[in-house]
């Protein structure tokens, strides 16, 4: 590890009312992996971006080898020898693998405005294989290689030009095994040969194992970096959360009985190339959480018990024996179902507050089919004002709200509906500490009324503070199941999920 | 594997993809041409007639072409019709003067100037496509009607070597290398591609996605004057009319660029949307040598396209469509 | 300028901005565009266009359009575009010109099932085979015109000659009134504002909320058609017969309409049912203004389609178009 190569300096970033990134400042060293680590809604992501062009900073600056980064686009960030392999897919559809390892950078093909294919397929091919990936073809289309080929591609796009800077946010938690292992043979290739890699990940085991040094951030701001080789899970979670919440941020009983009453029974259900054979009871007030990898198929039981899987074989049953099958019949026997994708899934976000939280009553609040808005905006006001929305006014837009007021109008609306099961997939996704707070609370009051949760969850912690079973899933089956237990840990769920 | 599936495989591969592709589209013109052949041995389909059949297509397979680029960005435009118009008017006045250089060079030129208003206009009012050219279509069709005086503009018999063959034929082809290179060889090709997958991160590639609309626009209605060429030599007149009486003349070009974004996916764009307008301009050749009124046309147009479009559309699985 | 004037004009801007994009303001200014209009109008007509004859004239234009503005504005909250209207008035008018004969009722009944009919099958291709709507109308555009062409081609299809006695102002007046209120009051007080509002503003999120999304669909453009088929009929009586250019461009003249009226493009939450009547008054005063200031037949299109960029740019709500295509 040599001198240092970046600074961060006073790094500020809001979005709207949202504070995402506080007064960050920090330094990496050339031939280092540096791990960045934090909750959801840490900053972590948006500190990065801003580093790669993705967004604008709104004060401080970036100082690359000592002088001021200046970038608008992620291809100038490239050019200044910053890259970024981001989570979601970075490649685009309807393009050739080689014109997507080299979109916004054709120029070195192109002579008076003719680009030369064979040559640029050339090339590709060459990096392809120099990487190791040769079984993937650069002039074939994109869109016949899966997500984590694509992903693979993706690592040459990034890094074929020899960046001093590579930033790698979130990309092992949607690989395989294998898809790991290429990467981490990368990172410490990159890493010898002088270079910078920081390293964004959730899974604290793979952080402490593969980066010299980690910093944490929480809520924005900036708490500390330790070694690699001094540091320890809980620590590092101990500076992730911050030690005051966490005693009372979930549940403190432990084994209290859940009722045998069953409310919900899955039976076989399966959904092509997501889930196979799911089978499943859920009690009356109990928290059932479903915890795995990403792309365990978790995600798809959700989706599935509400009516809203497409091909789904197999039968979800209530206790009177009602069959629920399409979203209608869902809600309106009680099921409430908040996804893990909320601005297209959970919620309208071009739509007001109060919209938003009468639809899935609009059938009730209906007196012989005539709304009256004074009934629904007194509906509206009551359910937000329960949960504290914090809002202009119902008929304020969602798309104003900060992402934890956004889940709070989510969560309203179910709570007008009082539904009995209510489905959360990633409830508390990218909120600040403050709202999940509530969340929990929430969710603790919910289950003492008698209602049913389902929790799907990839936050391990979570789950462990606030279920009462989970539910494990690899590879779209159930692969273990655990009961609430104090002496429950982290690695007895993550050796289930792997 | 089943056969099924081992054909799927082949089509991934590139040179079988295209040799596909190609075969199922002129399996559909030949079974067309059959249909009609056999309906009515005596009116349809000789050897002469079907060459006229082809010719008459190609007209509207350069405007396909053209519109291709726009369509794939997923962008729109109402005002091909007027444009067609106005260029082939201009393209005539200045042939009275300078024979065909005037003829060419003014219709390209015009139609060129017409898409650069167009794009920049688009890009600097931030207005929808669909809605900025409706207003565009509404004063093109005025200014055609100015530039002629709303008059007749009738094209000189000695300069209508691109109404017939050879001549039309090889303006085409011309346009249609064109259209192939540019698609294959060049960024904009890339480009507009990559814009229609993902405009947000494209922007973020550092693509300049405003500059590659206005590009597309210029592109689009450059084509378009070829088409007007094209469309003046064979009718060897043109008259400017108000009343939004254009609208008509953009939905013909725009099935070729349907058949060229259905079998897209097989690699083989320009060469289906030659082969479609083909294949509707046999249709329509066909109900008429059955002694159906000309009325018939528009029927057989809408019905085809619509069953067209319905064949080839496959969305994902609970995308949104409006 | 020194520096205190140019931080001065930046907060005008903005404070001006800030205002424009307040949605209450918003929602008003395509009535103060009418109000403009008709003013300017007035002053360059020496006040003839706000005679009674002017206004008569105007009117008699403004009933089809607005019945037909009325169908199509619930096509486009959901964010569909429907352009086979005119195609529908056409066959719709022409089925009401056949049954004329035998009974008025029954032919308006007729008349709007012919445009449900064609309405249907705009939302089953649509919603079966996910073809973007403005694909699948402009086919049946073409396809149903050609059909309307075809029934006229020896000569246009005349009604009972009697029907024209119906053409009376007050019938005219109570019938477009009566479907405004109809659609108002379905509209605005029962669930089907609210779903189609949620529709057009975010489609996914909306099935997720509980409404059958692809039902609602379908029924809406089947709406769309039959309450054309119903215009069809103020249509009949007041030409007495149909040619094959019946209805031509209907769905041009709506679309401008509407968007002078300020609909969003995309439809969504910020649609209001003002659109339809505003739009459609801006529309046909400013088709007859223009004509009766004297102008030639062309110079009045350039005129209209300036005034309709012109405004289309100063009323798009930018914010809520994301991307714009």
């Amino acid at each position: 590890m040599g001198e240092t190569i970046l600074v961060a300096e006073n790094i500020c970033k809001s979005f709207g009312i949202t504070k995402a990134v506080r007064d960050v400042s920090m330094t990496f060293a050339r031939g280092e992996i540096h791990g960045l680590i934090g909750e959801n809604g840490s900053g972590k992501s948006t500190f990065v971006s801003m580093l790669c062009g993705i967004h604008s900073i709104d004060s401080g600056r970036f100082l690359l080898n000592g002088e001021e980064l200046h970038v608008k686009n992620q291809v100038e960030a490239n050019d200044k020898g910053v890259s970024i392999i981001v989570q979601e897919m970075g490649t685009l559809s309807g393009l050739t693998v080689a014109e997507n390892i080299f979109l916004g950078r054709e120029d070195r093909f192109v002579k008076y405005g003719i680009k030369n294919t064979t040559a640029m397929n050339r090339e590709a091919a060459r990096l392809l294989d120099k990487y190791g990936f040769g079984h993937i073809d650069a002039a074939a289309m994109i869109d016949h290689y899966h997500f984590e080929d694509r992903k693979l591609i993706e690592i040459v796009k990034a890094t074929y030009f020899d960046p001093q800077i590579v930033v790698i946010d979130e990309t092992t938690t949607a690989l395989s095994q294998n898809g790991r292992e290429e990467l981490y043979k990368h990172m410490k290739r990159i890493r010898d040969e002088g270079k910078t890699i920081i390293f964004i990940s959730h899974d604290l085991t793979e952080v402490i194992e593969f980066t010299d040094n980690i910093s944490v951030l929480r809520d924005g701001s900036y708490i500390d970096t330790v070694k690699s080789s001094d540091a320890s899970e809980d620590e590092l979670k101990r500076l992730m959360v911050g030690r005051e919440i966490a005693s009372k941020y979930y549940r403190t009983d432990y084994g209290e009985p859940v009722s045998g009453e069953t409310v919900l029974s899955v039976q076989g259900v399966s959904v092509p190339e997501r889930i196979n054979g799911i089978s499943f009871e859920l009690y009356k007030g109990e928290i059932l959480g479903f915890g795995g990898l990403s792309e365990c198929g978790m995600h798809e039981v959700g989706k599935a018990i509400f009516g809203a899987s497409y091909d789904r074989t197999g039968s979800v049953t209530l206790a009177d024996g009602t069959k629920i099958d399409s979203i209608p019949t869902a809600i309106r026997h009680s099921i409430a179902y908040a996804s893990k994708d909320r601005d297209n899934e959970s919620i309208i976000i071009y739509d007001s507050i109060r919209d938003n939280i009468i639809l899935p009553s609009i059938n009730d609040l209906a007196e012989k089919r005539i709304l009256r808005k004074k009934k629904l905006n007194e509906f509206a006001n009551r359910y937000a004002k329960l949960i504290s929305v914090k809002m202009t006014g119902v008929d304020q837009f969602v798309s104003n709200l900060s992402g934890g007021n956004k889940q709070k109008v989510v969560l309203a609306r179910w709570i007008g509906r009082d539904s009995d099961i209510i489905v959360l997939d990633s409830p508390t996704r990218g909120i600040d500490v403050k709202v999940k707070a509530d969340i929990y609370a929430l969710m603790s009051e919910l289950k003492a009324k008698g209602k049913s949760i389902i929790m799907i969850s990839e936050e391990i912690q979570e789950l462990l503070g606030m279920c009462d079973r989970i539910i494990i899933m690899k590879n779209g089956v159930i692969n273990g199941e655990f009961k609430r237990d104090e002496r429950l840990s982290e690695e007895d769920l993550i050796a289930k999920m792997v | 594997m089943s056969i099924g599936k081992r054909l799927n495989e082949l089509k991934k591969n590139e040179l079988f993809g295209r040799f596909y592709g190609i075969m199922l589209l002129l399996l559909l013109a030949v079974f067309f041409w059959a249909v009609f052949k056999i309906l009515t041995p005596d009116n349809f389909g000789t050897l002469e007639k079907t060459y006229y059949y082809l010719q008459s297509s190609i007209i509207y397979s350069v405007g396909a072409c053209g519109f291709y680029f726009i369509v794939v960005m997923g962008l729109f435009d109402f005002s091909i019709g007027a444009n067609v118009v106005l260029s082939a008017i201009i393209g005539v006045t200045l042939s009275k003067q300078f024979g065909y250089p005037g003829l060419l060079i003014g219709a390209v030129l015009c139609g060129l100037a017409i898409g650069l208003c167009n794009g920049v206009i688009y890009a600097k009012l931030r207005i929808p496509s669909m809605i900025v050219t409706v207003g565009l279509m509404l004063i093109f069709e005025c200014v055609a009607y100015f530039a002629s005086g709303g008059e007749k503009q009738s094209l000189d018999p000695s300069l209508q070597f691109f109404g017939h063959a050879p001549g039309n034929m090889i303006l085409a082809l011309i346009a249609f290398l064109l259209t192939f290179f540019i698609l294959k060889y060049t960024k904009i090709g890339t480009y507009c591609y990559a814009i229609g997958s993902d405009e947000y991160v494209a922007k973020n590639m550092g693509i300049n996605v405003n500059k590659y609309k206005i590009l597309g626009f210029v592109l689009l209605h450059g084509f378009v004057g070829i088409m007007a060429v094209l469309s003046v030599s064979f009718g060897t007149s043109m008259t400017a009319l108000t009343g939004m009486a254009t609208m008509s003349r953009n939905f013909t070009p725009l099935m070729g660029t349907f058949f060229g974004l259905a079998f897209r996916k097989y690699g083989t764009p320009v060469t289906a949307m030659v082969i479609g307008e083909f294949i509707i301009s046999i249709i329509f050749n066909g109900f008429i040598a059955l002694g159906a009124p000309t009325t018939i046309q528009n029927v057989v147009t809408g019905a085809a396209l619509l069953l067209i479009v319905a064949i080839t559309t496959k969305p994902a699985k609970g995308a949104v469509v409006k | 300028m020194t520096e205190k004037t140019i931080v001065e004009e930046k907060i005008t801007l903005m404070k001006v901005k800030h205002i424009l994009s307040n949605s209450r303001l918003r929602d008003l200014l395509p009535l103060f565009g009418l109000i403009i209009i008709v003013a300017v109008f007035a002053v360059m007509t020496d006040m003839s266009i706000i005679e009674a004859r002017s206004i008569n004239l105007i009117l008699s234009q403004v009933y089809v359009l607005m019945i037909a503005s009325t169908g199509v504005f619930l096509v486009m909250t959901i964010g569909g575009l429907d352009f086979s209207q005119g195609s529908i008035l056409g066959i719709s008018s022409i089925v009401i010109s056949y049954l004329s004969f035998y009974s008025i009722p029954l032919a308006v009944i007729a008349g709007i099932l012919a445009g449900a009919l064609i309405g249907a099958c705009n939302g089953f291709f649509h919603v079966k085979f996910k073809i973007p709507s403005f694909i699948v109308t402009i086919c049946t555009m073409y396809l149903f015109r050609g059909l309307c062409a075809y029934m006229t081609t020896d000569a246009p299809v005349a009604a009972k000659i009697t029907i024209t006695e119906l053409n009376l102002t007050w019938l005219k007046i109570s019938l477009t009134v009566a479907v405004l209120l109809i659609v108002y009051f379905i509209f605005t007080f029962t669930k089907l504002g609210t779903c189609l509002k949620a529709i057009g503003a975010g489609e996914t999120a909306a099935r997720f909320s509980g409404i059958r999304t692809n039902l609602t669909k379908f029924l809406i453009f089947t709406a769309a058609g039959a309450i054309t088929g119903f215009a069809a009929f103020l249509n009949v009586i007041k030409v007495g017969s149909i040619t094959a250019t019946a209805g031509n461009q209907l769905e041009t003249m709506i679309l401008i309409a509407l968007v002078l009226g300020g609909l969003p493009i995309s439809g969504g939450a910020r649609v209001r049912f003002s659109n339809i009547v505003i739009g459609t008054l801006i529309y046909c005063v400013l088709n007859n203004g223009l004509v009766m200031l004297g102008y030639d037949t062309a110079i009045q299109q350039f005129i209209k389609g300036t005034i309709f960029l012109i405004v289309v740019a100063l009323t798009i709500d930018k914010k809520s178009l994301h991307i714009i295509k």
